[in-house]
């Protein structure tokens, strides 16, 4: 730790964690976030650090991993809007930091970071001597510019809603490995969301398409990407990081993902024929066609990741609150949790606060099933007859299918008379902010505070953020939220969460019947894999028995 | 035979012209015009006019015809007056994608850019970076006193600005919207025309729709092939030993096969295939996945169940359409005069029954041609396999018009293509048939 300044909220959180306000994860979280190393933030804590797990087989270089998912169309990864856009570019680009798997966010492109006591000035340490792959030396300049796109209007970034708090005039280059960051609110969620799966770090020369120019700082070279097919990555021989055996990462000589189409059953055929190691985001139906073959490494991990029932509540029916808590009403969650999850799953409040979230609070309960209820509240908002509406809902997903059809019988019996229209998934993302009702797949993400201001928030001009798809616009939830977003004390910030839930389920335009577990599911010849609640594929570490 | 051969080409020739008028209508009329497809229910009447004009849908849909057929490079040549050229360019992963340009008096290539109503010349370099030059000498003024300029943007567009005169352009990207302001007020996409080979860029994909296809096109032609060449022999062959021997145990047998074989799905048989041969006894790979470009050609053994599952369905078709063709044959006046004149059996068989038999056989198997290459969707799905039938689905399902288009011209010039073929195995096996 040096003479380096501790930030005295982390002191303070020292005393909370002490009193048993706090648990070990939220302490080791909020001072890693403010600038200490994991290690240090262990012997401040607990006074020792715990021992590292040695690897049980010696590992062994080389070797092709093979992966199905998506090969998703991409250009600019400021723009990704799915974590399947990042699988195979996260090992071509690197982040600037690194949440792991316990939820607890590191350096790692940068050597330390460092907030000031307001919360509101950022300082970002550069490590020194890392090169892009055309073999310049990444600066202040790329990270400046990566900013950049990340908060211009025109770039059209899927993270201008969760870095609303960032000055987009405020990047300053102190010198060539330092960049002063200024906030326009104080948040202490910066770190994390530099995470993001599309704050890739671009050299400032990226002329807007990846598949064009794959430079990035990672591990692997992109030699092929043919969306909707395949794409094949090559170990590049410089990479920054080393391995465990001296020499740089990664193990693998390469890895090829390929896209087997639509249908799991031919993902599951090539995983348990051997054709595949791995199956990246494994659906519920994967997961139960391996569950028991002992072929299979196994990790199951909850996840605040969840299907969102989302109304327009600009538009009609649902302008309305009490037609939405009629839907809301209508949820039987037990019955969906079983048969969309397989109970896989935790039950889920209507709020989009998950029990995996840090910050989850416990007290506010989901809405019972009673359609009586939905029936007598529709006839209040002047809906005597019920109503008739269209769910549109992407085929690709079992599981929103499922939830969508165990709603459209047990809705009949309040008069929301359901149509189900659906579409394949590339379908609903071209056109998903925009209908009257559809269901969405939104991915993990550790706090809530990173995902509430992507999708139930306003910008400046009191216009809804590009993914608020619900255009749900609440002050006094707005303002819980930019209150919350400055505290770094998760026992204060939990009750500022219970009531924001409380609002959001009574008010939102959303229904968040389950939040999903995920999982991790390899041959058991792959090794190194860390299992990711945002179901990342990270690749860099594993190695493949010969 | 010469004649004959002529007029048949000529009359497929017009069929085919005929036909792609009805396919371009048919996706033209069908519910849903493109720009709301692409961009959802809930976009502005301002967004669905920037995008149909950016994507030429506000011409004609004659015009819109002919630039889908013969191109518009030679339409926008006139209005841009220079000669147009089309280069391939490979960058990064993506190999060989289009860029049009415009020729320059001194031979150079050029685009265009307009910024802050000045109109900037980019000329391209040999490495393929563009320098920029002050063009506003090219201006030039309409009847209205306007100051007007066609040229070639940077994205593949003859596009018209007017000094001024800021359209507003909006695009959909992932994330929501983006507008953009002092954009061309009208566009024309360039292309060559799907009979010079381009069948327009894929919605889908971003990609032109002939590289897509054409991958997919020889993953089917190879399955369907290799189907074909599997179970037309031994369908025929079954087919021909039933009818022989119509009633007898070894008829019963074989048809009872035929039937079954016929009568399962192919999903079914499909999958008791991959669980035999790929999870019990891990023969066989059980999903067809294509590692690298050569695909099947690199990696034999995944088309074998594929292969497997479409012609069982097929030989029991074939097979149950021989054997009733056989026994009609066999119960005709002239085999019988045959057989009782006292020729040997296998000449009654090879030289009366076999070929006079065959005529129903080659129409079911030459329609089927059709039906393999396109209908395969079921086995393509439930091996991964990337082919023709699940590309028409999921463009279809997506409504990538071009790509609709391009998949339904794809099977119509084999229809009739197969159908000629046949029309030529009839008249060689029936002479009366030739010059008809």
């Amino acid at each position: 730790m040096d003479e380096r300044r501790i930030h005295p909220l982390i002191l303070e959180a020292k005393e909370d964690l002490k009193k048993g306000n706090m648990s070990r994860r939220s302490f080791l979280r909020l001072a890693t976030l403010l600038g200490l190393s994991a290690g240090s933030a262990h012997l401040l804590g607990f006074g020792a650090l715990p021992k590292a797990r040695a690897a049980s087989t010696p590992i062994t270089r080389g070797g092709v991993l093979k992966a199905a998912t998506r090969i998703e169309r991409v250009d600019h990864p400021a723009r990704f809007s799915l974590v399947s856009q990042s699988h195979a570019w996260r090992h071509v680009f690197d982040y600037l930091t690194r949440t792991d798997p316990s939820g607890i966010t590191h350096p790692y492109l940068l050597e330390s970071w460092d907030a000031s006591d307001d919360l509101k000035t950022w300082t970002l340490k550069l490590k020194k001597g890392i090169t892009f792959n055309n073999g310049k030396e990444l600066t202040a300049d790329d990270v400046i510019f990566n900013f950049s796109q990340w908060l211009s209007k025109d770039v059209g970034s899927s993270l201008l809603g969760s870095l609303n708090y960032v000055d987009p005039a405020g990047q300053e280059k102190i010198d060539d490995y330092t960049v002063v960051c200024h906030l326009k609110s104080p948040s202490v969620v910066l770190p994390e969301h530099l995470y993001h799966y599309g704050a890739c770090i671009l050299p400032k020369e990226f002329g807007g398409d990846i598949t064009k120019e794959p430079v990035g700082t990672g591990a692997f070279l992109m030699k092929e990407y043919v969306p909707g097919e395949r794409c094949r990555l090559v170990a590049r021989k410089d990479y920054w990081i080393k391995g465990a055996d001296g020499k740089p990462l990664p193990y693998l000589d390469e890895i090829v993902m390929v896209q087997l189409g639509d249908d799991p059953a031919a993902d599951l055929a090539a995983l348990r024929s051997g054709q595949v190691d791995t199956v990246i985001e494994p659906p519920v139906s994967l997961w139960e066609g391996v569950q028991n073959d002992p072929r299979f490494s196994i990790t199951s991990t909850p996840t605040a990741a969840t299907r969102v029932l989302r109304v327009r509540v600009d538009q009609d029916p649902w302008k309305d609150p009490r037609v939405r808590q009629a839907l809301k009403l209508c949820h039987h969650r037990e019955k969906i949790l079983a048969i969309a999850l397989r109970n896989q799953g935790t039950i889920g409040n209507d709020s989009h606060i998950a029990p995996a979230n840090a910050e989850y609070c416990k007290d506010v309960d989901p809405y019972p099933f009673d359609p009586a209820k939905a029936k007598q509240l529709l006839a209040e908002a002047g809906f005597p007859n019920g109503i008739d509406v269209k769910l549109n809902v992407a085929n690709d997903w079992p599981e929103s299918m499922a939830y969508a059809q165990v709603l459209r019988e047990d809705a009949k019996q309040a008069g929301i008379r359901i149509t189900l229209n659906p579409m394949p998934a590339t379908q609903y993302w071209d056109g998903w902010t925009e209908f009257n009702m559809g269901i969405t797949w939104w991915s993990h993400r550790p706090l809530a505070l990173m995902m509430l201001p992507l999708a139930y928030t306003a910008d400046e001009n009191g216009k809804p953020v590009p993914w608020n798809e619900s255009h749900w616009i609440n002050s006094e939830f707005q303002a819980l939220l930019e209150q919350s977003q400055g505290i770094a004390d998760v026992e204060a910030r939990r009750k500022l969460m219970c009531k924001m839930a409380k609002i959001m389920k009574e008010d939102g335009g959303v229904c968040t019947p389950f939040f999903m577990n995920v999982w991790t599911i390899t041959t058991k010849k792959i090794n190194g894999v860390e299992p990711s609640p945002e179901e990342f594929a990270i690749y860099h570490k594993a190695w493949k028995e010969a | 035979m010469l004649r004959y051969a002529t007029r048949r080409l000529l009359t497929m020739v017009i069929t085919m012209l005929l036909v792609s008028m009805l396919v371009f209508a048919v996706v033209e009329i069908a519910p849903g015009n493109v720009a709301r497809n692409i961009l959802g229910a809930y976009a502005t009447p301002e967004q669905e006019r920037s995008m149909e004009n950016q994507l030429g849908l506000d011409r004609s849909m004659a015009m819109r015809y002919v630039s889908w057929l013969f191109g518009s490079d030679w339409q926008v040549s006139s209005r841009v007056g220079k000669s147009l050229k089309e280069i391939k360019v490979s960058q990064g992963t993506v190999k060989g994608f289009s860029q049009w340009w415009a020729v320059d008096d001194d031979g150079s290539l050029i685009q265009w850019d307009v910024r802050n109503g000045n109109l900037i010349k980019l000329v391209r370099q040999l490495d393929g970076s563009t320098v920029e030059q002050n063009d506003d000498a090219a201006w030039q003024t309409d009847e209205t006193g306007r100051k007007i300029f066609w040229g070639l943007d940077r994205h593949n567009r003859a596009a018209l600005w007017i000094q001024g005169e800021g359209g507003t352009e909006y695009r959909l990207e992932y994330s929501g919207w983006i507008e953009a302001k002092g954009a061309p007020v009208d566009y024309i996409p360039l292309s060559k025309g799907l009979v010079r080979g381009d069948a327009g860029i894929s919605l889908q994909f971003k990609r032109p729709v002939s590289e897509v296809i054409g991958r997919k096109i020889r993953n089917s032609a190879i399955l369907a092939g290799l189907a074909f060449l599997f179970a037309m022999p031994l369908g025929i062959f079954f087919g021909v030993i039933a009818g022989l021997r119509e009633g007898r145990l070894v008829d019963r047998i074989v048809s009872m096969g035929g039937l079954i074989t016929a009568a399962s799905p192919d999903f079914a048989t499909g999958i008791l295939l991959i669980m035999i041969f790929s999870l019990k006894l891990k023969l066989l790979p059980g999903a067809a996945m294509f590692l690298n470009d050569a695909g099947i050609l690199s990696q034999p053994r995944m088309i074998i169940l594929p292969v497997l599952t479409a012609s069982l369905v097929e030989i029991g078709y074939i097979l149950r359409i021989t054997r009733s063709s056989v026994v009609e044959v066999m119960q005709s006046n002239y085999v019988r005069t045959a057989v009782l004149k006292g020729l040997p059996y296998h000449k009654v068989v090879m030289g009366h029954v076999m070929r006079n038999s065959m005529l129903a056989p080659v129409t079911v198997i030459m329609l089927h041609v059709n039906w393999l290459i396109g209908g395969l969707v079921v086995v393509e799905s439930v091996f991964g396999f990337p082919g023709l039938g699940s590309f028409i689905l999921n463009a279809a399902l997506y409504k990538d018009v071009y790509a609709i288009e391009a998949g339904a011209m794809v099977l119509i010039v084999l229809a009739v293509g197969s159908q000629l073929i046949a029309d030529f195995i009839y008249s060689m096996l029936n002479p009366r048939i030739r010059y008809a």
